[in-house]
């Protein structure tokens, strides 16, 4: 099942944009998490906590799915697919996980945007809902960034399931079906 | 000279990155069992206590 050229690429261009987007958007939710950690500012601390909880509902949740399924259709609809090479297994298992991260701390953030909400501002209690939000921000920036290295690199490397694909197709085909072909892990 | 038929295993980046995700989980770990509230709390940083009396 694989995409024709123009659809390819369109899919290609949707995957770049919604996992760039994402990085991009937890990089501004990090930068506000900061402000609301450090501002002695009452009214930047109240702002900080409810844009981020804007940003992380709308954005990073909607880019995070939209970036998982991009990907998805982008490996099954190219002779990439997706368990033959341990990058892309890599790219979604990491996805994937920062996904299920984010949707288990979007109580926290929520929690957060409360607080600030409040008429009095309980500090102690913002400033411990704003480490570990400062925290799982930096890590998730973090390791989404290796999928967006490993876009770009594509280290070599087959898994078993993927050499056995290989191995079914004749030698001379992998040129006309755009297969890489298999390098040792030496090179 | 390896045999082109047989599965030449894992590649070397993926090996390395296997053992460093495993090092990083067990030091998450560690913090959270061995006393990582501590360290925060030693710091000014502790909160865990303050964000479920909010709740």
């Amino acid at each position: 099942m694989t995409m024709a050229p123009g659809l390819r690429k369109f899919a290609l261009t949707v995957h770049v944009i919604c996992s760039v987007g994402l990085l991009g958007a937890i990089a501004g939710f990090l930068a506000l998490a900061i402000a609301g950690l450090t501002s002695q500012n009452d009214q930047m601390v109240r702002a900080a906590y409810l844009a981020m909880e804007l940003i992380a509902r709308f954005v990073i949740l909607a880019l995070a799915f939209a970036s998982l399924l991009t990907g998805l259709i982008q490996s099954v609809g190219t002779p990439w697919g997706l368990f033959r090479h341990y990058w892309v297994l890599v790219k979604l298992l990491l996805t994937a996980f920062a996904t299920i991260v984010l949707l288990v701390k979007m109580e926290l953030i929520g929690y957060a945007a409360r607080l600030s909400a409040e008429t009095t501002l309980f500090r102690a209690d913002l400033r411990a809902a704003g480490i570990q939000l400062v925290i799982h921000a930096s890590g998730g920036l973090l390791v989404l960034l290796v999928p967006a290295i490993l876009s770009v690199y594509k280290p070599a490397g087959m898994t078993r399931y993927g050499w056995r694909k290989r191995s079914a197709i004749a030698p001379g085909l992998h040129a006309v079906v755009g297969l890489q072909a298999p390098k040792s892990p030496a090179s | 000279m390896p045999d082109p038929h047989t599965y030449p295993g894992a590649p070397r980046w993926m090996k390395v990155s296997g053992i460093a995700v495993v090092v990083a989980l067990l030091l998450v770990v560690l913090i959270h069992v061995g006393g990582g509230h501590n360290i925060l709390a030693a710091a000014g940083l502790g909160g865990h206590a303050a964000l479920e009396s909010g709740r």
